[in-house]
């Protein structure tokens, strides 16, 4: 297992190599001037941009240009990112915890909820409490994030004001700002827990309903179809009527046999759980204003801000390469049939 | 390793269809020997009655159609809008159609005539752009001649709405069948010619396959820059890899089949055996495929425009139609939901349309799952 786990990161230099030579292969469509914009740090750069294209070598022929761009983005040098006002790798830096924040809290109900809905509607099948989960999973699944976000975000923060939106109040932002408050994490309730200020947690935990509910929603419809599929299939099979015939109790029978089996398809569907938990922070955090690397793509896309955007498809390349292991291992946990070696 | 999970569905699902078909094909030809009526064995067929039957299938139908005519009449629907020529709005002048409301309007909205045709078979590009009432940022509420409101910039919910309808078939047809062309030609190679090829081609599939789908799509628009072209060239690189992954499955299973051996035993080529065989056999359930994705199309396309990375501002289009709402999201003092309208409307109109597929995609999957039978 150990073996196995250290072969899969000694590729994963090989997997950003090959992202990496695809996106500076697709900046190859852009002209050297607008290559140069990326470098562009003040309006007094900006009036000399032949000098950056000299001095980066934009007009260079490409393997020339790769070797360049790889120098630079080794030494953490991504360019600089107009929407953010930084660094781009400072900016990935600052706002990654946000959005692992937000990702952390969303995926344990998403999970959690999927598994238990889909297991209820299995064991019923048929029961109104089934036909319930299922009309429940089509409408969630046909709801679109953004929709949904921007309904509940005009219902209960601009209409009732239940929740508020951003990360923390504008008072903490201040107490931060005059290092009141330490930042270790940049994660706001885990800071809040370690600075011992519990009236930062709930305030940030009550602003982080909207954004995880809508990411919940959404993506636990998914599961859960899949999860009670997967439940009536191993329900049917032969071993399983052997448990029962055995005497065990119904519960053994179902959540002890027949579930652990029946885990192993929605396992195969964390890898898509992961890339749409992806795509819906980007659109929930634009939505809920909640600053993160999400918010952060969404603004730099629609201002064409290359650096940033690419830095960002570097940083999701490397979380789908990580979350793809990490599911590897989860089987060989889940299903002792699969060896590794 | 890990299952693939495609082969699994893959040989499920398509070889109930031709099962499930031919046997009732076949059952129904016979007694079509001694009926000669009308030909109904398509509708009698097993799986069709199993369709015909659950309740799902038929809302999910009943809703399609109900969208597809909403966008095939869409000039008819809105022609009082069209007809009053609103600010920026050429619809009716590029239509030829005459400067008095009235007269306007009756030609749209008569099937006998000319216009009511042209303006549905080929709408100038004008009519998909919302007509502004106004200039003024503050939205209002429905009220007569604009029934779901006006948002923000003066621009008409209903008709945009209506003829969202059309943009979202035209995004979703446009890019299922660029992406199902790409997707058959990639998968194509990589079955047909096998070895390195097929190597490096199925890499790149997973790769594209497992990049969470909008953001490649964004970062695509970002490089060729935002407009609406440009988000559909973007979608459709972006969602061709499970056309690829199931054409080439399709091609190294038939491949294997008894009665292609038979035809290699004989002398066909491998074109031959690809041309007459394999694409025959396989073509159909992909186009079934490719169809029942549009939905999912749209939700995607919709979110691009809603970040912004799609048409401009003022096409009929349901997910920029939503964002209009995000400077509006709390209303007045005393009146918290004043304006619900501006995102209501294109929301729902999304929210339906993409259930609409699912639920044909649901009825379909149950009805030729040969497990459930």
């Amino acid at each position: 297992m150990f073996a196995f786990i250290l072969r899969r990161l000694l590729s994963l230099p090989v997997v950003l190599f090959a992202v990496s030579l695809l996106i500076v292969g697709l900046l190859q469509l852009l002209s050297p001037t607008q290559r140069a914009t990326a470098f562009i740090t003040s309006e007094q750069q900006a009036q000399n941009i032949p000098a950056i294209i000299e001095a980066y070598g934009l007009d260079e022929p490409f393997p020339v240009q790769y070797w360049n761009w790889l120098t630079q983005a080794l030494q953490g040098n991504l360019g600089y990112t107009r929407s953010a006002n930084m660094t781009v790798a400072r900016a990935i830096q600052t706002l990654f915890p946000a959005s692992l924040e937000l990702a952390l809290f969303a995926v344990v109900p998403i999970i959690g909820l999927g598994i238990w809905f889909g297991t209820l509607a299995a064991l019923h099948r048929n029961s109104f409490l089934d036909q319930a989960t299922r009309v429940m999973a089509i409408l969630g699944w046909s709801l679109p994030t953004f929709v949904f976000g921007i309904w509940i975000l005009a219902a209960l923060y601009g209409g009732l004001g239940w929740f508020g939106i951003g990360r923390v109040s504008t008072r903490f932002i201040t107490a931060i700002a005059q290092g009141e408050i330490t930042q270790y994490t940049r994660m706001m309730t885990v800071d809040a827990i370690l600075n011992g200020r519990f009236d930062m947690l709930l305030d940030a935990l009550i602003r982080l309903v909207l954004p995880v509910t809508t990411l919940a929603v959404v993506i636990t419809a998914q599961i859960m179809r899949v999860m009670r599929g997967s439940l009536l299939d191993s329900l049917s099979q032969d071993y399983v009527r052997t448990a029962r015939a055995k005497g065990l109790s119904d519960r053994v029978v179902n959540l002890k046999h027949a579930r652990r089996n029946a885990l192993i398809p929605v396992i195969t569907l964390s890898g898509l759980t992961i890339a749409l938990l992806l795509n819906g922070t980007v659109v929930v955090e634009t939505i809920f204003n909640y600053r993160g690397l999400g918010m952060w793509f969404a603004t730099a896309a629609v201002q064409v801000d290359i650096p940033a955007v690419i830095g960002f498809g570097l940083v999701v390349a490397i979380i789908i390469v990580f979350a793809n292991l990490f599911v590897d291992v989860l089987y060989a946990i889940v299903d002792p049939r699969i060896r590794y070696d | 390793m890990r299952p693939d999970p495609d082969d699994q569905t893959r040989d499920d699902a398509p070889d109930g269809v031709r099962d499930d078909a031919t046997l009732a094909a076949a059952a129904a030809h016979d007694e079509h020997l001694f009926a000669p009526e009308v030909d109904m064995r398509w509708w009698q067929s097993k799986a069709m009655r199993r369709f015909r039957r659950n309740p799902l299938a038929i809302t999910g139908v009943v809703l399609l159609l109900f969208y597809i005519g909403v966008a095939l009449f869409a000039p008819a629907i809105t022609a009082p809008t069209i007809a009053e020529r609103e600010r920026g709005h050429t619809c009716a002048r590029d239509l030829d159609l005459p400067r008095d409301s009235d007269e306007a309007i009756a030609a749209l909205r008569n099937p006998f005539g000319v216009p009511f045709w042209r303006a549905i078979a080929a709408p100038p590009q004008s009519c998909l752009r919302i007509p502004r009432v106004s200039f003024s940022p503050i939205p209002q509420p429905p009220q007569e001649g604009h029934p779901m409101g006006i948002a923000s910039g003066g621009y008409d919910i209903y008709y945009g709405v209506v003829w969202g309808a059309r943009m979202a078939f035209y995004v979703g047809i446009l890019v299922s069948a660029i992406s199902f062309g790409i997707g058959i030609v990639i998968g194509g190679a990589a079955g047909f010619l096998g070895g390195w090829v097929d190597d490096v081609l199925m890499r790149l599939v997973d790769v594209v396959f497992a990049f969470p789908n909008l953001i490649l799509a964004a970062i695509f628009v970002t490089i060729f820059g935002p407009s609406l072209t440009n988000s559909l060239i973007a979608l459709a690189i972006v969602g061709w890899t499970n056309y690829a992954r199931l054409f080439r499955g399709d091609i190294l299973r038939v491949r294997n089949l008894d009665y292609v051996d038979g035809a290699r035993a004989l002398g066909a080529s491998k074109w031959r055996t690809f041309t007459r065989h394999v694409l025959p056999n396989s073509i159909g359930s992909l186009v079934i495929v490719a169809s029942l994705d549009i939905g999912a199309v749209v939700l995607v396309a919709s979110t691009l425009a809603f970040l912004g990375l799609g048409s401009e501002i003022g096409t009929t289009d349901w997910g920029q139609m939503v964002s209009f709402a995000r400077g509006y999201i709390q209303g007045a003092p005393g009146e918290p939901f004043k304006y619900w309208y501006i995102s209501w409307w294109p929301g729902i109109a999304i929210v339906v349309f993409v259930l609409a597929w699912n639920l044909l995609g649901d009825a379909y999957r149950d009805v030729f799952d040969p497990r459930d039978a």
